[in-house]
């Protein structure tokens, strides 16, 4: 996402590819941790074992904490971005880790009541925990081309509606999806409060096509500079797995 | 164990998420979703926009020139429900042609641009020729429709545009170019400036102070003959062509119309443009009124609705007439007037009218159809100003000579009768005879016994008529109307000389009350060989 942002703004590659390559690590990083028992206690991950099953909880903590700490040095030693860029785009993704981002909505989502958790709690979970980073993704992306303020609102909103399109698709299948197919257990969140059980999964798939609608058409004031993103789009609402 | 928070519906769901700032956009949203959910996603809602866009705009135009329907909400509802029916299949086509361009376009934002433009000017013509074409009896009340013509006219081009785009980006994939929406707003802005200038410059049809009449000694007796063959040399025309020969006689170009259009231009002073009568029956959408049905639903108020029943046929009316005929305008200025069996007349105040379909009803068969006006004449001319009689027995039985030879003798007695009256300067007497079924070279005519004038004969045209017979009946002429009175076939100084500026539109004061059904009326018509 972060490299067709740039694409999209006409950026150099080298810029938005650290971008990328940080967003990627910390990503790599929320799942290591939403991995261990302590969080959502899964034994698989991509269709193996998860990390701290192979290795122990304590490398996979080192892990992701090595990770993250790699994700900021990758952004802090990239010249071609220009310095205030650079640190604007660490601030973000720093926000979109943090308490603000995934760790705040993995906090939420470990406190939450599931009977009494509503569609506002909800959203405020998914959105700390994968909208985040998503925004962050894209945003890093045009940033690091010198993107203009109305462009980053445009890539803003679209990145907030797929990612919410993404959560509420990652409930349908883990309340729907193979597993197999998916490479992680299923119904691992029927006894947490998600988008399936509290709206139905009918209205879950008609809602995530209006926000996939909502954030394809955030792009078409780019033409086809924005023909990768609609994909992603595209790919939000066909993915099995 | 807590309850914990209800389950949200999608609707509230679906508002939840838009306050908390996902789903904002604008139209394209709603079209980029549909084309997430398929090729054919957008389609349905196209046809039905655009179905509802043009029978709102063709119900304004009716409901701002057919008074009926802009008194009554309930029948106008119930027409747009008919309209909206008929618009169904040329959206529907228009749709699938849109689909078939926007799969192909290689440049989906300036073509989708073009095919929004489209839409939401079609809908505005819809409105705006339609309104025209109907004839505005309220110029405001037809701009008033504008306003919501305009903002539905809007609304269709943002949907047709968006909906192009979603076709587009479905088959390709490709996103669009940033889509021109400013152009859409100057198409209603310049549509609505049209319709004002238009509409400004249209006559009003608010009814003007009734002329003020200078009364005639004699009263004026205008007989209409239909089917009377003075050009085709008949021999049993002779003899009746021979008295009217004695008349001065002012002649226009014959030409091929229905009856109820011919003698309704001679009434009027206008053509049938303007007075809006064109043929002897018009249409009645299932639980409705007749109406002048708007432009681009004729299709299925003359065709398919016949078809299926959704539509009836009705007979031509004096509703259907927005001009006023001569004794109109004389009962308006005060008159006594009678008119007795012409086509399209109606109920008027201070005016005694016996209805075309009335004399038709009384009379057995085209043989005493005349008969019938002629009893009825002169039973209620006696004290009138100004008298009018419609025979159509030469017309109705021009293909039976024998019963036509005796309609002739009626016809001959009769109008001996008014010539020696007005010899002697008792009435002045106005035939008009008038083919509805001329051949090529044909003349209508207007033959005016008016005291002892010498014979002649000048060319005319059938807007001079009206104004003719009223200003020989002392009603100042309209300067609105483009005929002239023809002072060379009245006796000399007997013709009014004022004029004022317009005798106004005719806006029915109430709906005729009905007499016999419209069935019988179109039976009648049939069965006396008007109707197929």
């Amino acid at each position: 996402m972060a490299l067709a942002a740039g694409e999209l703004v006409r950026a150099k590659p080298a810029g938005p590819l650290a971008v990328a390559v940080a967003v990627e690590y910390v990503h790599a990083a929320s799942l290591v941790l939403d991995d261990l028992p302590s969080m959502d206690d899964a034994a698989r991950r991509r269709g193996h074992a998860a990390l701290h099953v192979v290795y122990g909880v304590a490398t996979a903590e080192l892990a992701a904490v090595t990770l993250l700490s790699r994700a900021f040095e990758i952004l802090a030693r990239e010249s071609s971005i220009p310095p205030a860029l650079r640190a604007r785009i660490s601030g973000e993704l720093a926000a979109a880790a943090g308490a603000a981002g995934c760790c705040g909505g993995q906090a939420a989502d470990l406190a939450a009541d599931p009977a009494g958790v509503g569609l506002d709690d909800l959203e405020a979970i998914h959105a700390r925990k994968t909208g985040a980073l998503f925004v962050a993704a894209v945003r890093g992306g045009a940033l690091a081309g010198g993107a203009r303020e109305s462009t980053l609102q445009a890539l803003t909103l679209y990145a907030r509606n797929l990612g919410l399109a993404f959560q509420i698709t990652d409930d349908l299948l883990d309340l729907q999806g193979d597993p197999v197919t998916l490479g992680k257990d299923t119904h691992r969140d029927t006894h947490r409060a998600n988008f399936a059980t509290i709206v139905g999964a009918e209205s879950c798939r008609e809602l995530v096509t209006e926000l996939l609608g909502t954030a394809v058409a955030a792009l078409v004031p780019f033409r086809r500079r924005g023909a990768v993103l609609a994909d992603l789009a595209r790919y939000v609402r066909d993915r099995r797995s | 164990m807590s309850a914990g928070p209800p389950r949200p519906t999608l609707p509230e769901a679906r508002a939840k998420l838009r306050e908390l700032g996902y789903l904002q956009g604008r139209v394209e949203r709603f079209v980029f979703r549909r084309a997430l959910e398929g090729a054919a996603g957008p389609f349905l809602p196209l046809v039905l926009a655009g179905a509802l866009g043009a029978a709102f705009a063709e119900t304004a135009a009716v409901c701002a020139t057919q008074f009926r329907y802009a008194q009554s909400p309930w029948a106008a509802t119930l027409l747009f429900g008919h309209l909206f029916l008929a618009g169904l299949l040329p959206c529907a086509a228009f749709t699938v042609l849109l689909f078939a361009v926007a799969g192909r376009s290689r440049r989906p934002g300036g073509a989708a641009a073009i095919a929004g433009l489209l839409a939401a000017v079609a809908v505005l013509a819809l409105w705006l020729f339609g309104t025209w074409r109907l004839g505005p009896e309220r110029a405001e009340a037809a701009l008033l429709w504008g306003i919501p013509v305009a903002a539905a006219a809007a609304l269709l081009g943002a949907i047709t545009r968006a909906t192009f785009l979603a076709r587009a980006f479905a088959s390709s994939g490709r996103l669009p170019e940033t889509p021109r929406r400013a152009i859409l707003i100057f198409a209603v802005a310049g549509a609505l400036s049209a319709a004002v200038l238009l509409f400004a410059v249209r006559r009003q049809s608010t009814r003007p102070e009734a002329p003020l009449p200078s009364p005639r000694a004699a009263p004026v007796v205008v007989v209409g003959v239909d089917g009377m063959a003075l050009d085709a040399r008949r021999p049993d025309d002779a003899a009746l062509a021979r008295v009217l020969s004695e008349g001065a006689t002012g002649v226009w170009p014959a030409r091929r119309a229905s009856p109820a259009e011919i003698w309704t231009d001679l009434a009027t002073g206008v053509p049938a443009s303007r007075h809006g009568v064109r043929a002897l029956e018009w249409v009645r959408p299932l639980g409705l009124p007749p109406l002048r049905p708007p432009l681009a639903a004729s299709w299925y108020l003359r065709g398919v609705g016949l078809a299926t029943g959704l539509v009836s046929r009705a007979p031509v009316s004096a509703e259907e007439r927005r001009s006023l005929a001569f004794w109109e305008v004389a009962a308006s200025a005060g008159l006594p007037a009678l008119a007795v069996g012409w086509w399209a007349s109606g109920p008027w105040p201070g005016a005694s009218v016996v209805e075309n379909r009335e004399v038709l009803a009384r009379a057995p068969g085209g043989l005493d159809v005349d008969a019938v006006a002629i009893a009825e004449f002169e039973r209620l001319s006696a004290g009138r100003t100004l008298s009018a009689v419609y025979l159509p027995g030469l017309d109705i039985l021009r293909d039976e000579p024998r019963r036509r030879a005796a309609a002739l003798v009626r016809v001959t007695v009769f109008l001996d009768h008014w010539i020696e009256r007005a010899r002697r300067g008792e009435a002045a007497l106005v035939v008009l005879a008038a083919e509805s079924h001329p051949s090529a070279g044909n003349m209508g005519r207007m033959i005016v016994f008016d005291g002892a004038p010498a014979p002649c004969t000048v060319p005319i045209r059938t807007e001079d008529v009206a104004p003719s017979i009223l200003a020989r009946a002392g009603v100042p002429a309209a300067r609105d109307l483009p005929g002239r009175a023809v002072a060379a076939l009245f006796r000399p100084g007997s013709l009014e000389t004022t004029t004022v500026a317009t005798w106004g539109e005719r806006v029915a004061p109430h709906a005729s009350a009905p007499r016999g059904s419209d069935r019988e009326y179109l039976e009648k018509l049939k069965s006396l060989g008007y109707l197929n």
